[in-house]
């Protein structure tokens, strides 16, 4: 039987930060999971918490917004906490593919169904989303490339768009993963960067769907770039996510690199729990089913997506360690009458309350399970998609989580 | 613009359309005006089930013999609409033998075809029933399409002279002297209104019929009588299922194509337009059900929705399941009311053709004509073409060749090709009618992917046309389909509805009100 000083379950930015810090402070990780996480669907920019003013410093917007949110993750990892973890995360992305804020606060960038959207940090290939004005701007879309809509995003941010048929493929039907392959293969990104050149009328900024290529997207960038004379921006569409799937990619390189072990694509089946602590968990593997040993766990299984929490037609469980789990009434109450309400739908406040410490505790305030940790999106009492919040969220959790558990 | 016909017919359900086709073959003008778009009322919301009869046959025989009479019909001319599924009327211990023994009886007497089945023999042919089940017993139940039903009543009418107007709603009608002379209208979306002229005016508004009897100073005794569905992704069984009870709530089962429909409730309402499915009706629907299959818990449910049944009303019964059926067809002009004004109601999916017959057969008698319906003999336009799952997968394979062929909706197969005719056609003019159109939005994820496309290829025309964007109309589609969803929402439908906020508020950041930013409010 293998043992590990710490076992991860979660393969979502919770996860995969919390595995990081704990390998770098030495020790031997396990991270397991059944998917890619979140990050492939959704994984875009970095997110703090969209809700603070873009004119208002993220320090002081979140101090704030903590202060008056005593029940929130960031209340747990406090400012001081996210800082540091942020620092840890733009560690594992050097240039020339970096992420950073582009102000001192939120900074506005366009999505594909032409909206603007406020974020924190921002990889270098949507850099020049933070800066374009419209009128500047060409938006390029792909014929036959369903998830970016080009003629939607160009309508509504009132910019001019083009939509190109592909250079050589000229397929129907593409995706993107597909494009993002093809993009990156040299020829194929200078024949489309020549193809848009002859499309411009004078404008300094193109933004073109987030698929600048899985393996050198600052390469692509920089061939695009090079090419049109102009800068150059992804925006981020439909999932699944290119760029959530660079930090994935990235992250698993640097874990097995530096000796964590990674278990993908089956589901944790149980725990084995003795004497209020957790000792091990099993992983379901057909015919065989497999038991890992730890002497510290943390859970980063996200919510209801990732299947950190299931809801029965009653009540919400969590189905690994069957945790306590905090819900809001009881399924009549889960969802408000209207899709778009001024308030997030009950339901998304529901999850893992814990200690300071990240613990999970029940409705008394007591430990359930003295070595088990929650990280991430599972947790109860934010609204991470209206505060926009996801990705500070798992990145500060993920390494006070990490922090928290080997320092015992 | 101001309009003038011989009948004007109020409201595109069946039975509105099945008046429009009847009157159409019998060689009489008419023309329907319908507020919304085509069976936006009863007939687009009912389980979707070709009823043989057995289900009334043991508490009323007259409706079971109509029954079988229009299924046999309905086969026959519409055999596209429906799909031949027979249907069993499944016993569970609690349900006894001496009920089944009535109803095979009864349904001898009204001529219903019955085949006995052991509880071995149910199993084999339905094997995700109870073993708890006591015998089974096969009638000539089936599935039926409504939409394509009305849609297909309305381009026949429409191809022998009719005229159809589709989002124009009666907004009064024309009194002259005692007799109505016709009605004003407004069209729903220009806004714009005008009047419209005819000899003879028909009610046929289902609930609604009260509604524009109240135009009149009139009111007629309906109920109003809610019924509540559930959708599921899969489809749970071959056959109609059904208890071999006396009729209740929650106890049909009904394939539809690669789904089920589970129903129905029966909850007396107040306003045909303002309902929904409560948490409670979903919860009776699922445990109930479960009787008759007993892991249905475990399914996914895709949607909920709720239709309103016209219930004629009689004195002394508050118990709506035990109102008739039946319809009734009243000429206002014969009891003390203005003439020229007739309604149509009450009646059901199964005889809407009846009902129309009758209504022709009256208008006919008062116009001194001698024509005899035809309506049980003319196949519809469509008959020949198939809509199943297969039909589809080989229409997709003749039409679009793989080079060329964008699949617009994915979880149904929707081409880009499909909407774009219906476009070229140029007569919808709302999303929701290409909704009506296609299986666009009816799958797994309920729109929640394929809209953003068709909302690209509106945006596209729209930018041809030099107008401005806007996501109203992709937010109003959110609301609507939040309507159908969220009585759903546990499982694994909650785990699709995530990925549906995620994107939209979180990804797109669309709020109820959008924020400023370059281009980002409402246009």
């Amino acid at each position: 039987m293998k043992r590990f000083d710490l076992i991860v379950i979660g393969t979502g930015l919770a996860g995969l930060t919390a595995a990081r810090t704990a390998i770098g402070m030495g020790a031997k990780v396990l991270i397991v999971g059944r998917g890619m996480g979140a990050l492939t669907l959704f994984g875009n920019t970095v997110d703090l918490l969209g809700e603070i003013p873009p004119d208002t410093e993220m320090e002081e917007g979140i101090s704030r917004w903590i202060a008056s949110h005593p029940e929130h993750p960031y209340a747990r990892t406090g400012w001081e906490g996210i800082e540091s973890a942020i620092a840890a995360f733009q560690e594992l992305f050097p240039p020339p593919y970096n992420f950073a804020a582009a102000g001192r606060g939120n900074s506005l960038l366009p999505t594909g169904a032409g909206t603007m959207r406020p974020t924190w940090l921002i990889p270098v290939t949507m850099a020049a989303g933070a800066a374009m004005t419209p009128a500047e701007t060409l938006i390029v879309g792909f014929r036959g490339f369903k998830d970016f809509q080009g003629d939607t995003v160009s309508l509504h941010m009132k910019c001019r768009g083009v939509t190109l048929p592909l250079p050589r493929y000229g397929l129907e039907g593409l995706t993107a993963p597909a494009l993002a392959r093809l993009m990156d293969e040299t020829s194929f990104r200078e024949r489309l960067g020549e193809a848009i050149r002859q499309q411009m009328a004078g404008e300094r900024f193109i933004g073109l769907p987030a698929v600048l290529g899985l393996r050198d997207p600052a390469a692509v960038l920089k061939t695009l770039e090079t090419i049109t004379g102009a800068r150059v921006f992804e925006i981020p569409m439909l999932p699944p996510s290119i760029p959530g799937t660079r930090i994935f990619h990235r992250f698993r390189e640097e874990l097995i690199a530096k000796g964590a072990t990674f278990r993908m694509g089956h589901p944790v089946s149980g725990a084995v729990v003795k004497d209020g602590r957790c000792e091990g968990i099993r992983i379901d593997n057909p015919p065989l089913v497999a038991e890992y040993r730890a002497d510290r766990f943390i859970l980063a299984t996200g919510r209801f997506l990732g299947g950190g929490l299931w809801a029965e037609m009653e009540r919400i469980i969590e189905p690994v360690f069957d945790i306590p789990v905090f819900q809001p009434g009881e399924r009549g109450q889960w969802f408000g009458e209207r899709f778009f309400e001024p308030e997030a739908h009950p339901i998304h406040r529901a999850g893992v309350v814990t200690d300071a410490d990240l613990r999970p505790v029940d409705t008394l305030g007591r430990v359930v399970l003295a070595n088990l940790r929650a990280a991430g999106s599972i947790l109860a009492h934010h609204q991470a998609i209206e505060e926009k919040s996801r990705e500070g969220i798992d990145i500060a959790t993920g390494f006070l989580a990490a922090k928290k558990a080997l320092a015992l | 613009m101001d309009l003038q016909t011989e009948v004007l017919i109020i409201g595109g359900g069946a039975t509105g359309t099945g008046i429009a086709r009847d009157l159409s073959l019998r060689g009489i003008p008419s023309l329907l005006v319908e507020k919304g778009d085509f069976t936006s009322g009863a007939s687009g919301r009912n389980q979707g089930l070709l009823h043989s009869g057995g289900r009334y046959a043991v508490n009323d025989p007259d409706a079971a013999r109509e029954c079988i009479a229009e299924n046999r019909i309905l086969r026959r001319i519409a055999p596209h609409c429906i799909e031949p599924t027979d249907g069993l009327f499944v016993s569970l211990p609690e349900d006894g033998p001496e009920y089944r023994a009535n109803f095979i009886r009864a349904c001898g007497a009204a001529g219903i075809d019955t085949l006995p089945l052991s509880p071995r023999e149910a199993l084999a042919m339905e094997p995700r029933l109870s073993p708890r089940i006591i015998g089974a017993v096969q009638v000539p139940d089936g599935a039926i399409d409504p939409f394509t039903l009305v849609v297909e009543n309305a381009r026949d009418a429409e191809s022998r002279g009719a005229r159809i107007l589709i989002h124009t709603e009666v907004t009064g009608l024309i009194r002259d002297g005692l007799r109505i002379a016709g009605v004003r209208v407004r069209d729903r979306i220009t806004a714009e209104a005008f009047a419209i002229a005819a000899t003879w005016v028909i009610n046929a508004t289902g609930a609604w019929a009260n509604h524009i009897l109240r135009m009149a100073g009139l009111q007629i005794g309906l109920a109003l009588s809610k019924g509540s569905m559930l959708i599921t992704n899969t489809r749970l069984s071959e056959r109609v299922l059904n208890r071999c009870r006396p009729p209740a709530s929650g106890d049909i089962i009904v394939p539809n194509d690669t789904v089920s429909i589970l129903g129905t409730t029966s909850l007396r309402a107040e306003d045909p337009e303002h309902y929904e499915v409560t948490p409670a009706e979903v919860t009776f629907l699922v445990d109930e059900l479960s009787r008759m299959i007993p892991d249905l818990k475990g399914e996914r449910f895709t949607r909920a929705y709720a239709g309103v049944r016209p219930l004629l009303q009689s004195e002394g019964t508050n118990d709506d399941r035990t109102i008739s059926r039946g319809f009734a067809l009243i000429d206002h002009g014969s009891c003390s009311g203005p003439a020229g004004l007739v309604t149509i109601t009450g009646g059901k999916l199964m005889t809407y053709r009846l009902m129309a017959e009758k209504t022709a057969d009256f208008i006919c008698e008062r116009m001194g004509l001698h024509v005899p319906c035809s309506t049980h003999v003319q196949r519809l336009p469509g008959a020949g073409h198939g809509h199943t799952l297969k039909d589809r997968l080989l229409r997709l394979r003749r039409q679009t060749p793989a080079a060329k062929g964008e699949i617009l909706c994915d979880c149904e197969l929707v081409p880009r090709e499909a909407v774009d005719a219906i476009l070229r056609e140029g007569k919808v003019r709302e999303l929701q009618d290409i909704l009506h159109r296609t299986r666009l939005a009816k799958g797994t994820c309920q729109g929640g992917f394929c809209v953003y496309r068709l909302l690209g290829l509106l945006n596209e025309r729209s930018k041809a046309d030099h107008r401005g964007g806007s996501n109203r109309i992709l937010k109003g589609f959110l609301e609507e389909r939040w309507k159908g969803i969220r009585p759903v929402l546990w499982g694994r439908s909650l785990k699709e509805e995530e990925l549906i906020e995620s994107i939209y508020k979180g990804l797109f950041n669309l709020t109820p009100a959008e924020p400023g930013g370059p281009g980002g409010g409402e246009a």
